[in-house]
């Protein structure tokens, strides 16, 4: 039995929640934030090779990155960390079989602590 | 008894790597939230400019810390992008590819914040 | 006192190897009616050429199968008042991640030789069944299983959707059921197009018509594959 045709769109259906109910959201989600936290990751790393370069290259890179428009991307990645972390915690209870059957309000009282959490850090980002 | 069935490569993601995913993310976790508590709330100042960095460096902890922080966080997230990209169907070989690929690009970044990580213990 | 709606049919049509499209047919229909009966009704009175699979219209069979408004359903459980208004449009298409035979028709020749291998026990003890595995009396009534082989968790999986070559919810937990992880059984689920594979989106159960729970019977089949393989490493039998 072959595979069924492959179809571009089937990538783009991954992300497609319509019709879909809320453990596809949280599938998407996670997704998402990993590929986006993956690539800061690279970035991040790159980045702080400008330490190497000595005091000058690395303190002008903190001014250049107290620039809100840098600040509002820290702010992504943070609330794309909080919301992969937790709901890698609710991914890693519920294959262990530990949190019977209650994911969906697992995800919803996790994301509930995202949402305040990055609040939160928006707040102190920015108040200043 | 293949009726029915496609032949497995063997090549995508198993229990091991499966496993070794969740527990470096569990690890992941730990290690960040020590790794957010004191680099930005214990130390006075934040850690933003060189000299503070240098000179918090030379507490043998903190290198150890960071570069256990780094394995964990590449690993988890290049098995965790393999993942992604075997969902894409890739070919045997094409799979071959991206398993050296990541490899590389794994082993690349934990030696090379190793060694960022002893440059700057060695500037203190 | 039965209602009367028009109602909008929008059918999935494919023949062969012609571009699909999408038929229209008003029908007036009793909302209380399921939306099985009225594609049964516009194969029967509007369009003999309308292939469509149906068996017992009781949700026994699992035959029924469609995405209806572009969710997994079993249709002849369904009741048109619950997928839409007077007046409203239905949309019937086959379901997902099944090569189409015709219309609304699907291939599940794979799936049900993966279910056979797995074991999975058509007839078990109620109490065993209705413990999702946890007690085993021998002396008990028995029933016939909840998985009805409907293929709506497979429809449903984003996994299933970009390979066929990972098995599904349905047949991991029927695996997980028939309770017998023997080698043969191993080799599909315990395999990186089995267990491993999935994603936690947890749409399987969302969509299960019968019952089965087939998201956390996976879960529940990575623990005992987990503790083999850790009794293994230990040298425990």
């Amino acid at each position: 039995m072959e595979n069924h045709p492959s179809r571009p769109t089937n990538l783009i259906k991954w992300f497609d929640p319509r019709h879909r109910s809320l453990g596809t959201w949280a599938f998407i989600l996670n997704r998402l934030s990993g590929l986006g936290l993956t690539l800061y990751l690279f970035i991040h790393l790159i980045m702080l090779g400008q330490l190497a370069k000595g005091p000058e290259a690395y303190d002008g890179f903190i001014a250049l990155v107290k620039n809100p428009v840098f600040l509002a991307g820290e702010l992504l990645v943070v609330a794309a960390a909080l919301i992969h972390g937790l709901n890698g915690i609710r991914i890693g209870i519920t294959s262990f079989g530990i949190a019977g059957g209650k994911q969906k309000q697992l995800f919803i009282g996790f994301m509930t602590i995202a949402v305040i959490a990055i609040i939160y850090f928006a707040i102190r980002m920015f108040a200043h | 008894m293949k009726d029915g069935f496609d032949v497995t490569s063997r090549l995508g993601e198993g229990a091991g790597l499966w496993f070794l995913k969740i527990l470096t993310g569990f690890l992941v976790i730990v290690v960040l939230v020590i790794h957010l508590i004191v680099n930005h709330l214990i130390v006075p100042g934040g850690l933003l400019s060189y000299a503070d960095i240098v000179q918090y460096y030379q507490i043998p902890i903190i290198p150890m810390m960071e570069i256990v922080f780094l394995i964990f966080v590449v690993t988890h997230a290049l098995i965790g992008l393999r993942s992604v990209l075997l969902d894409l169907r890739p070919s045997n070989i094409l799979l071959q590819w991206i398993n050296y690929g990541l490899g590389v690009l794994g082993i690349g970044s934990i030696a090379y914040g190793v060694w960022l990580v002893l440059v700057i213990v060695g500037r203190g | 006192m039965t209602q009367t709606w028009q109602v909008t049919f929008e059918i999935f049509r494919k023949k062969g190897d012609q571009p699909s499209f999408y038929d229209q047919f008003e029908l007036e229909v009793d909302p209380d009616e399921y939306v099985l009966d009225g594609v049964e009704r516009i194969w029967a009175f509007k369009d003999r050429s309308l292939v469509f699979s149906h068996a017992c219209h009781h949700s026994t069979c699992g035959a029924c199968g469609m995405l209806v408004n572009g969710v997994e359903k079993l249709t002849c459980i369904t009741t048109i008042r619950s997928v839409t208004k007077d007046g409203g449009v239905i949309r019937v298409e086959p379901m997902r991640n099944f090569p189409v035979i015709s219309d609304l028709s699907v291939d599940m020749t794979t799936f049900y030789q993966r279910m056979e291998r797995v074991g999975q026990q058509p007839v078990v003890s109620v109490i065993y069944e209705d413990s999702k595995g946890k007690f085993d009396p021998d002396d008990d009534l028995l029933r016939l299983s909840d998985c009805i082989e409907c293929g709506l968790c497979i429809s449903a999986c984003p996994i299933a959707l970009t390979t066929s070559a990972y098995v599904g919810p349905a047949v991991l937990a029927g695996a997980q059921q028939s309770g017998d992880l023997n080698p043969c059984v191993l080799e599909i689920v315990d395999s990186e197009n089995g267990a491993w594979r999935c994603h936690s989106a947890f749409e399987c159960t969302e969509v299960c018509p019968s019952h089965v729970d087939p998201a956390w019977r996976i879960m529940n089949l990575r623990k005992q594959l987990v503790s083999r393989r850790i009794k293994k490493f230990f040298g425990v039998k």
